[in-house]
């Protein structure tokens, strides 16, 4: 055994003398795309960084890039024309009001750090379209690009409105989701509507969903859906369009909701948000809201 | 030594063998190639890139898209990341040239990307309504492409999202120029054909007339014409577009010459007439009133069929045609239409239903609030079928799409009608042939 003892020791010196010396490690090629994508700086790239890089860290990716997008798609990037319109409205709609209301320290804090664009809507298999998506509180991808215009812009109808409209809804959504992430919404408001939620909102409408109290059809899916959307169409819509909403609201449900009870609900969870805002955030949610919907009357009304 | 000493010394000769074996490596390896991936894909970028820049007067690009078109693009590439292009898309594309921009990039192989909207991207536009093709998809095509292989005049490129190929040749000065200075843009004119009013549109090629029937979405041409022995006959081809016409993707051979494209003279929007060459002489492409052969059965044939079939009914989508305009009353601008509906023999052995038909209030249905009840059409010897109207079911608007589609379907002369598949009709008017609608079942 003595013997089986010395040759692992022989075996163990043979092993670390035969072994060789690996390469410098700090001496690598220049490996290629390591550090981002480069191209030449236009006039755009500087707007870019001079109005979202400089004072908010948010970077704006226009130029294709499918890893930031659905890999099964055909998507295609935007036209270089539209994204300071775009993002300039992004700015008027969803950048200042928060700043002016909240101050700067929060909007820096917590927006999302990265934009990206598509010039075409992201068609799904069943034929509807998304025109925004979010990911982890971080990244806001906006499509549709090529159609927007606002009433700044020659050859605007109000038809035209829908899809600006649209997107700042996307992005008054995610940038709730992210508030909810940081700060949790009360419980309460998930006791408002509790039961009614269900995986078939999709086959539902905005109108029957407002009849068992939700504000949009997407706010069926989940509390947390329905907590951002309640949100966001309250703050895009202003005060009296969401009255709007909720008085429009007649008949009763298929699923028993009265009219009175809807509307029940969706005040209680108008002030479930309006607190909310006061107590985690010290944010006068109405001041803000009328911010965001001068703001956008202004862009295409 | 006993056996067992041995077996152990022998067994550790081999396994220090085996370890000396393993544990040793090659100090001085010898590389398949002579560089590093890394070092190799910058030098192929660089290749790349100093060629595409190296063409002053830039590249004739050739694609293919997924539904089958071929397209001619004009690209110049400069050092600063933008790209210069025409297309023969449509007249704005080959008459404007427009600014975007392109990187290369290392994506597993070297790769292009036109990572800004330019007209290439119209093609993989996945909005139908932009391209004419499939929502969702678009044509199929591709803007970010793998490089196959480069040679001094030419650049060969796959498509890394549907696989479409790109041909890159060097232009000279005269390709250039004739994008500059409209040649394209005049070639596109073949696609006022299809703004020439009337339902026919013909051609005497050769002493025969021919029907042309011209798809520019799927860029197919159909010919019909009556051969000797009075049957019609038909020859489809695909076509695209050169810097003098058109170019048919399979020649037509008439049995007196054969045709590899039409030259494209000019379009006169005066009279609606395309003056054309083929193989030299001098033709017009000219509207007509009347089929080459009128199918004498076809309207009592397409009458019966849908009684044949369940009692149901044909379709129109779009309504009528009328005077160049698709849907030229605005039937679809009607609240919640969804389609107009011809039913023979409604009511059975008494009328027939000719009605918009709309989506109810709940979304979850179709409904009818109205319709015109036309008489049994009466089919005439010369293959006509007349509709007059009985009575009306509901209250028929007075005014409005809808009221002008029911006059259109009554004029006095009737419609021939033109099968266009197993079960779908054009009803085309005996008036002018300026008016038309397409059946379906």
């Amino acid at each position: 055994m003595r013997f089986i003892k010395s040759s692992l020791l022989f075996l163990l010196g043979l092993t670390i003398l035969a072994s060789c010396k690996k390469e410098d490690p700090l001496n690598v090629d220049d490996v290629s795309g390591l550090g981002g994508d480069t191209w030449v700086k236009t006039p755009l790239d500087q707007w870019l960084y001079d109005t979202l890089v400089v004072p908010y860290n948010i970077a704006t990716k226009y130029k294709w890039d499918q890893s930031e997008l659905d890999l099964n798609k055909d998507i295609v990037p935007p036209d270089e024309s539209k994204v300071i319109p775009v993002m300039s409205s992004v700015e008027r709609v969803w950048i200042d009001p928060y700043i002016l209301q909240a101050g700067e320290l929060f909007f820096k804090k917590y927006s999302p750090k990265l934009f990206v664009l598509a010039g075409s809507a992201n068609w799904n298999l069943d034929g509807s379209i998304t025109l925004g998506t979010a990911e982890g509180g971080r990244k806001i991808v906006l499509y549709l690009l090529n159609d927007f215009k606002n009433k700044s812009m020659p050859g605007y109808v109000p038809a035209d409105s829908a899809i600006p409209k649209q997107m700042f809804h996307v992005i008054h959504h995610e940038f709730g989701h992210i508030l909810d992430q940081n700060i949790r919404r009360p419980t309460a408001f998930d006791e408002v509507c509790k039961g009614l939620y269900t995986a078939d909102w999709i086959n539902t409408n905005d109108y029957a969903a407002r009849q068992d109290g939700f504000i949009s059809a997407y706010a069926e899916s989940s509390p947390f859906e329905d907590f951002v959307e309640q949100i966001s169409i309250m703050l895009i819509e202003g005060k009296s369009g969401f009255d709007n909403i909720v008085n429009s609201i007649t008949g009763t449900s298929i699923r028993g909701t009265t009219a009175d009870q809807a509307k029940a609900r969706l005040r209680q969870k108008e002030s479930i948000v309006v607190d909310y805002y006061k107590q985690a955030w010290s944010i006068d949610f109405y001041a803000l809201q009328s911010r965001v919907r001068t703001a956008i009357v202004n862009e295409i009304y | 030594m006993n056996l067992k000493d041995f077996y152990w010394k022998l067994t550790s000769v081999f396994f220090f063998f085996a370890v000396f074996v393993f544990s040793s490596c090659k100090k001085d390896e010898t590389r398949v190639f002579d560089q590093t991936p890394d070092t190799r894909i910058n030098d192929a970028l660089t290749a790349y890139g100093s060629a595409l820049t190296s063409s002053a007067t830039g590249w004739n690009a050739t694609i293919k898209t997924g539904t089958g078109g071929i397209y001619h693009f004009h690209f110049r590439f400069n050092e600063s990341n933008r790209v210069f292009m025409y297309a023969d898309i449509n007249l704005e594309t080959a008459t404007t040239e427009k600014e975007s921009s392109y990187r290369l990039k290392a994506l597993q192989t070297p790769a292009l990307i036109f990572d800004t909207y330019s007209y290439l991207h119209i093609l993989s536009d996945p909005d139908g309504s932009v391209n004419g093709g499939t929502n969702g998809q678009g044509l199929i095509s591709d803007f970010e492409f793998a490089f196959d292989s480069l040679a001094t005049d030419s650049i060969l490129l796959t498509g890394r999202q549907n696989g479409t190929k790109l041909t890159l040749v060097k232009a000279t000065q005269q390709d250039f120029d004739a994008w500059q200075n409209g040649a394209w843009a005049n070639v596109l004119a073949f696609e006022n054909i299809n703004s020439i009013q009337n339902y026919f549109k013909r051609v005497n090629i050769g002493g025969v007339n021919y029907d042309l029937k011209v798809d520019p979405v799927a860029r197919t041409i159909v010919f019909t014409w009556v051969d000797g022995s009075g049957n019609i006959q038909q020859f489809v081809t695909a076509y695209n577009y050169s810097a003098t016409g058109v170019v048919f993707v399979s020649p037509f051979d008439t049995g007196s010459q054969t045709i590899n494209g039409f030259e494209i003279v000019s379009w006169n929007a005066g009279s609606f007439t395309l003056s054309i060459k083929v193989n030299g002489t001098q033709a017009t492409i000219a509207g007509a009133t009347q089929p080459l052969k009128v199918d004498l059965g076809a309207p009592q044939r397409w009458w019966q069929y849908a009684i044949n079939n369940g009692g149901l009914y044909w379709i129109s989508l779009n309504g009528f045609h009328v005077n160049g305009v698709e849907d030229g009353f605005g039937i679809r601008t009607l609240p919640n239409y969804y389609y107009l509906i011809y039913w023979p023999d409604y009511n059975a052995g008494n009328n027939d239903l000719f009605a918009p038909v709309f989506i109810n209030a709940a979304g979850n249905g179709l409904e009818l609030l109205y319709g015109a009840a036309p008489g049994t059409p009466q089919f005439t010897g010369d293959g006509r079928a007349i509709f007059t109207l009985l009575g009306n079911y509901g209250t028929y608007p007075s005014t409005g799409p809808a009221a002008l589609t029911r006059t259109q379907l009554l004029i006095p002369q009737g419609y021939y009608f033109i099968q266009t598949g197993p079960t779908t009709y054009d009803m085309v008017s005996a008036l002018d042939a300026k008016a038309w609608i397409s059946w379906q079942f």
